[in-house]
């Protein structure tokens, strides 16, 4: 690009210095904040004080960082899902449904199995069960893309629409297996008591929260050390290649799909067996199936990473719910306004990480 | 059931299509060019939400639908530099976009949700000819942007298979390369593509509020219809007139549940009914992925791919 005798040009670095990778997320969030501020003065709400009040409900009072662990924890499962299928730029953008379909599997597990199972045995296949309906849920957009190519964005994300119908017509269409037969209000019914969790405490931190980054520290160490992870990057970088080893493109495809689905479908088994113990369709309010897109992203694909930005953004959505109910109300939908910003800023910033700035001062050539 | 309800669902259809086709060809203008913006669901919501906002206001409808032309424009011009310029992730750009403008319409939204909408566009009446049995109220008996749609989508047509500035876009998405070499800055068209196209999208979500919305609730306005106006893009194989034919074919199946409803045929719960638009889309798009329907789409070459003059 030129700006009259300047050129500013990108050009690509070899290796990108370490505070290059903590500069661009904060600067990147603080843009995000600084856009979210401009909106709230707009709107007529003083942004520092907002801010203020979003960041003590949302990490630093005692109360406001166990909620947002409580939080965190689904959203850390979406987070992971998300990084596993788009580091191998397969798109899987249908954590949502895969999450509510995790939702109805393991309330069904959690009615119809846990009362004849060993008290041990009854979360773990609550759990299992939510995953496995969730990887189900992607199982035909996944066979599609592995066996045909179609593009696994927009079937993936269709079939968020058709879970969202499915959980409202189990709760509010019917008064089927999952609706609470003991009353007429709409709402689901409660699975059995050997398949719950009881949280820390008082709080709103369940147990879950360790496996959720159990499975964050197992998949980074996974898929750094075993073949699987090594033919999965190679897949992403280069299909040819990947065909050229003798890799099956068609399976590795299908496998990240499905894996992928099961950890969505993990997030809403946590639920499940923690604060819900029901198809509760509160879930459907929270969009932490289109949140872990961001978590995931925001990490650039790190599962470690998916672990810190999950808080965050819980921190931020917990935050931005305390702030609905103070003097005068802001809208919770700030954080998901906070949350894109966050991530188109972290999106242009890490053009910034791999590239370096070049300004030259360019001669006007006088072509002959 | 009288037949007289399935003229006004057909009527329902080709109006409803008048927000698929435009915002269809506003999908596909971008990825002519070359670009791919999957933001179209968060353009629909800040158009429709900018449209409720400017017509509560003012009062006028004209200036209702243009400032979500306005709206739209600026959010593809924010893909377009995330995109061309800092050659970011479309696919994760476009989505950043879907989250953006989904939050921002719900914040910006927030003190009039509920309310009725503030201006209608109200149907041309053609006299004589909106009388005429059936055909009067599927073909003669819609707005001035239902005709004005029609007519861009033939007009793009043409442009784009028969002027040069068409045959330039096109060669942008197939062969960027060639572009640069004839001179002609790839970066340049590529921007002014997407924004046109994200205008187009910010005047279907405008439209969309005024002429079909009853109230603004930002959970239930666009319901999803951005995603089926990029699946419909491979349906329309990237061409504006192939565009029309999806739409009110596609406007049909989002319109059939409401009409049963209306009727009170319940051959099947609500919740399923309103599946069935998605599980349609999803239906065409795996129809069309098998080997012999992919040979005759075509879709641009270098869709999604940042043009790097050194490389080449």
């Amino acid at each position: 690009m030129n700006i009259g005798n300047l050129r500013i040009e990108l050009e690509p670095r070899l290796t990108s210095p370490k505070w290059l990778y903590v500069v661009v997320p904060v600067g990147s969030l603080l843009c995000a904040f600084i856009v979210g501020g401009v909106f709230l003065a707009l709107t007529g709400h003083a942004p520092i004080g907002t801010f203020a009040l979003l960041i003590d409900r949302g990490f630093t009072s005692t109360r406001g960082i166990t909620n947002t662990l409580g939080t965190a924890t689904p959203l850390i499962c979406t987070g992971l899902a998300a990084a596993f299928a788009f580091r191998m730029n397969l798109f899987n953008i249908g954590e949502e449904g895969q999450m509510y379909l995790g939702m109805i599997g393991s309330a069904w597990a959690g009615i119809a199995l846990a009362g004849h199972l060993p008290g041990f045995a009854a979360v773990p296949v609550v759990l299992m069960t939510g995953a496995l309906t969730g990887a189900l849920w992607v199982l035909v957009p996944a066979v599609l893309r592995a066996k045909m190519g179609t593009s696994e964005i927009v079937s993936t994300l269709l079939l968020n629409y058709v879970a969202l119908n499915l959980v409202n017509y189990f709760i509010f269409g019917s008064r089927g297996f999952f609706r609470d037969p003991s009353t007429s209000f709409p709402q689901g019914r409660l699975i059995e008591e050997s398949a719950r969790l009881t949280s820390f405490g008082s709080t709103r931190t369940y147990p879950t929260v360790i496996i959720a980054v159990g499975l964050a520290v197992g998949l980074y160490w996974y898929m750094k050390r075993s073949n699987y992870g090594y033919e999965t990057s190679v897949l992403a970088d280069s299909p040819n290649t990947a065909r050229y080893a003798g890799m099956n493109a068609t399976k590795l495809t299908l496998s990240v799909l499905l894996f992928s689905g099961a950890l969505a479908g993990l997030a809403g088994a946590m639920y499940v067996v923690g604060p819900a113990g029901k198809v509760d369709p509160g879930l459907l309010q929270v969009g932490l199936g289109y949140a872990g897109i961001v978590v995931a992203a925001l990490a650039r694909y790190n599962f470690m990473a998916v672990v810190l930005t999950a808080v965050l953004f819980a921190g931020l959505r917990e935050g931005g719910a305390s702030l609905q109910i103070s003097t005068n109300p802001v809208p919770i939908s700030i954080a998901v306004v906070l949350q894109g910003a966050v991530l188109l800023f972290a999106l242009g910033g890490e053009v910034f990480r791999r590239n370096r700035l070049r300004v030259r001062r360019v001669q006007q050539t006088v072509s002959v | 059931m009288n037949a007289n309800v399935w003229v006004l669902t057909f009527a329902d259809a080709f109006s409803i299509a008048t927000t698929l086709i435009l915002a269809t060809i506003g999908a596909i203008l971008t990825e002519r060019s070359g670009v791919i913006n999957l933001g179209v669901e968060g353009i629909l919501l800040m158009g429709a939400v900018t449209a409720f906002l400017v017509g509560d206001a003012t009062g006028n409808v004209w200036l209702a639908l243009l400032l979500p032309v306005a709206v739209g424009a600026v959010m593809a011009l924010i893909h377009a530099t995330l995109s061309i310029t800092l050659r970011a992730n479309q696919i994760v750009a476009g989505l950043a976009l879907v989250i953006f403008g989904n939050g921002l319409s719900q914040f910006i939204g927030k003190p009039v949700e509920g309310k009725t909408r503030p201006v209608v566009i109200k149907a041309l009446d053609l006299g004589p000819l909106t009388d005429l049995p059936i055909v009067g109220p599927i073909i003669f008996g819609h707005d001035p942007i239902t005709y004005l749609t029609w007519v861009g989508a033939v007009v793009c047509s043409l442009c784009l298979n028969r002027t040069r500035p068409g045959l330039v876009l096109r060669a942008t998405g197939d062969a960027p390369a060639t572009v640069d070499a004839q001179g002609v800055s790839v970066a340049r068209v590529r921007f002014v593509h997407t924004i046109i196209g994200g205008a187009r999208m910010g005047l279907a979500g405008g439209w969309f509020m005024l002429a079909r919305g009853t109230a603004w609730s930002q959970a239930a306005t666009t319901n999803g219809i951005g995603w089926i106006a990029l699946a419909l893009v491979v349906f329309a194989a990237w061409r504006p007139l192939r565009a029309i034919a999806g739409a009110v074919l596609f406007g049909f199946t989002l319109q059939v549940p409401f009409t049963l409803q209306g009727q009170q045929i319940n051959i099947l719960p609500p919740e399923i009914v309103q599946m069935l638009p998605y599980l349609a889309t999803l239906f065409v798009l795996v129809i069309l992925s098998t080997p012999r329907a992919r040979k005759l789409l075509g879709a641009p070459k270098m869709l999604g791919q940042p043009f790097v003059r050194d490389e080449r």
